[in-house]
């Protein structure tokens, strides 16, 4: 499906992407991490046709990309963070834009536009101005208007920002069910417990080349180790990072999960008495696993402001 | 594509609703209240000249020289009372531009002893009149006096002469009497015998030509929106090629310019008269008239998609795009009209694309001319707006490969 071979891009004498190879399955949900300026928009960009790059092979839906950009985008489509519609247009109006301008029309229209509708759950609010609706009705009209085309690869970047638990789990409702159709997906986002509920693969990209690359449950198998993963109730951010920062081997992993690594049962008691001390419940001690997030912070060195 | 590209922009402006307002009712309201404003700015037989007479003479001849000054309509007498210094100084420092005062004897010395110098009539001038009107008046007065002993000369002569010379002086004095209207008829470039153009006519072209311009604003600000939501960037990822954007973007501004153009001069047809200014009337040639605005249009379009891809934000386009519609109205003869401009204004004034499409304009509504005649202004105006549209396309490719 994608095949990428020695590619490289740089910005003067910034390296974006240094040798990147790269290799994406057919019916994939690809994630792709990486930490803020690690080369992931740099990589989509280029794969989408919007960016040029220096040296390297690039194959897309099996062909070349330089030479068939017009065919690949014709059976791809780039679904943006930013929401890229029009506001005063409604949904319907909107669909009907961006698909005209695909010279989508006749019977194809039809199907396409009935399949990006229904997939996003969008008929009760087709006759709706963009900008009357919520935040989670605007980025499932988003992605409809990338259904449009009805395409075999989907660019996904960070499609469920800012909006609410709801909505993202219908929106990843949805991405899911692309895998029943075979079409294959890229998902760029630093939202780990998304990435580890919706991908089959993952790549962590990181200055420019992927630094790990394979199946999601076969890495977080791997990377068994001495470590314990706490999972707390009626805790918050502010209270783990303190005391995380009394404890160097121990990491703030989300607002109600810690990582003890190179644990003891020494360590473990001292730990289980500070959080008592703090009055945080424990929901759940796991041992021996762990989860993305504590990976990608393990891999990747600017850690967590960039997550 | 076209067409999807068409409706959508269609669909936003007419969803903008300061957009419709910069675009349709301001140049509307503008031409209103300027024709109105300058209704009488070109009519002739506005008084120029207010001035004030002290008689201090007070014989029949010093009457007939005031009633002289009276009967032209480009001086307006006022019955100010003006006799003492205080009330003429306050007089010409609230507005009147002259007061004359006859003196005592004047006629007197005038008529009886022509061999003399005669008592000079005393002209008080408002402090910031301008020299041109000046001389204009002095050489009024200099008309009455000569008047006065004209008639005077007819008078003594007429005893002494037979009854056939007598007639032929009557007739040749006679013809000293005449007015300007008399011996003078004027004939204004393109209008029919007898025709003289309107204030509506001669200055609704000019905030056409402005009205265009404004186009600029919603244009790059739309434009603007686009790129900052990444409407723009998913449209070249749909495989939509930087011309193709372009050309969505000029196609239905300059169908609306042309909606514009038909707006204002329907608002100068039919609702300028009704405010008892004169009607506009069309010139005599359509496809000159298209011609003007087609190049006027592109022009405006080619510099609203300038500023677009050249700034970042809205506002800056907003600001921009204020500031060049402005200076180049005022510097292209539609704020004030060129003729009133010093000679290096003028020259800079042939630089704004705003006075080429005004002389354009104003050969089809004033001078009655065609085609032909409007196309050195028709080239300029297409040249410069593809040479702008080209410098766009040519940034925003630039600007592409930068994302």
């Amino acid at each position: 499906m994608i095949s990428i071979k020695n590619l490289s891009k740089s910005y003067g004498k910034i390296k974006a992407l240094n040798q990147l190879d790269l290799e994406i399955a057919k019916g994939t949900i690809f994630g792709l991490l990486g930490p803020n300026g690690a080369g992931k928009t740099t990589l989509v960009s280029i794969l989408n046709g919007l960016l040029d790059f220096d040296i390297g092979e690039i194959e897309v839906l099996g062909v070349e990309l330089g030479a068939n950009l017009k065919s690949i985008r014709k059976r791809s489509a780039f679904i943006p963070q930013a929401l890229a519609l029009y506001d005063n247009l409604s949904v319907i109006e909107n669909l009907r834009f961006f698909a005209g301008i695909q010279n989508i029309s006749g019977t194809v229209l039809r199907h396409n536009l009935d399949y990006a509708i229904s997939v996003n759950r969008l008929e009760a609010i087709l006759e709706q101005r963009a900008q009357t609706l919520s935040g989670g009705q605007r980025r499932r009209l988003n992605i409809a208007i990338g259904l449009l085309n009805n395409p075999e690869l989907l660019y996904f970047d960070e499609p469920t920002v800012g909006i609410d638990p709801e909505s993202r789990n219908q929106i990843l409702e949805t991405i899911r069910s692309f895998k029943d159709d075979a079409k294959t997906v890229i998902y760029t986002s630093h939202y780990m417990p998304e990435i580890e509920k919706l991908c089959d693969e993952v790549a962590i990209i990181d200055h420019g080349r992927i630094i790990l690359k394979g199946r999601l449950a076969t890495l977080l198998q791997e990377e068994k180790s001495d470590s314990v993963v706490f999972e707390l109730l009626h805790s918050s951010r502010v209270q783990l990072d303190a005391i995380a920062s009394q404890n160097d081997d121990l990491q703030v992993v989300d607002a109600a999960t810690l990582l003890l690594v190179r644990q003891s049962s020494e360590k473990v008691g001292q730990l289980l008495a500070r959080l008592a001390s703090e009055e945080i419940a424990i929901r759940q001690l796991r041992y021996g696993t762990t989860n993305l997030e504590a990976l990608f912070l393990r891999l990747t060195a600017t850690g967590a402001a960039d997550v | 594509m076209f067409r999807a590209m068409l409706v959508k922009e269609f669909r936003l402006v007419g969803r903008d609703k300061q957009a419709l307002a910069a675009l349709f009712i301001m140049p509307a309201i503008f031409i209103l209240i300027m024709s109105m404003a300058l209704k009488d700015t070109f009519d002739s037989e506005r008084a120029l000249v207010d001035y004030a007479v002290i008689d201090l003479d007070e014989t029949a001849e010093s009457v007939a020289f005031g009633n002289f000054l009276a009967a032209d309509k480009g001086l307006h007498k006022y019955e100010s009372a003006a006799a003492t210094s205080s009330e003429r100084q306050s007089a010409l420092r609230e507005g009147l531009d002259f007061v004359v005062e006859i003196p005592a004897g004047f006629t007197e010395k005038l008529l009886n002893t022509p061999a003399e110098k005669p008592i000079p009539l005393k002209i008080y001038a408002a402090a910031d009149i301008k020299k041109e009107m000046l001389k204009l008046f002095q050489a009024k007065l200099l008309s009455g006096v000569q008047q006065l002993r004209l008639k005077d000369l007819k008078q003594e002569l007429s005893p002494l002469l037979s009854a056939a010379a007598l007639n032929l002086a009557a007739t040749k004095f006679a013809g000293f009497e005449m007015s300007v209207k008399e011996i003078v008829t004027v004939h204004f470039s393109g209008q029919l015998e007898g025709q003289r153009p309107t204030s509506t006519q001669q200055s609704v072209p000019s905030w056409i030509v402005f009205g265009l311009f404004f186009v600029i604003i919603p244009l790059s600000t739309i434009f603007i929106g686009e790129r900052q939501q990444n409407t723009l960037l998913r449209m070249r990822a749909m495989h939509v090629s930087t011309p193709v954007l372009l050309v969505g973007k000029i196609i239905p501004y300059m169908v609306i310019n042309q909606l514009q153009v038909c707006l204002m001069i329907g608002v100068g047809m039919f609702v300028v008269p009704l405010f008892g200014a004169d009607a506009l009337t069309l010139g005599r040639s359509l496809s000159g008239l298209f011609m003007v605005s087609f190049g006027l249009s592109l022009t405006a379009v080619g510099t609203a998609i300038l500023i677009a891809v050249s700034v970042k934000t809205v506002e800056q386009a907003t600001t921009i795009g204020g500031i060049i519609n402005i200076l180049l109205g005022a510097i292209g003869g539609i704020m004030v009209p060129k003729f009133y401009m010093p000679e290096v204004m003028q020259s800079l004034a042939r630089l704004s694309p705003m006075s080429w499409g005004l002389d354009g304009f104003l050969d089809i509504f004033l001078r009655g001319l065609g085609p032909v005649e409007v196309l050195p202004e028709f080239l300029k105006l297409v040249s410069l707006g593809g040479f702008l549209l080209l410098l766009a396309g040519i940034i925003f490719e630039r600007n592409l490969k930068t994302v």
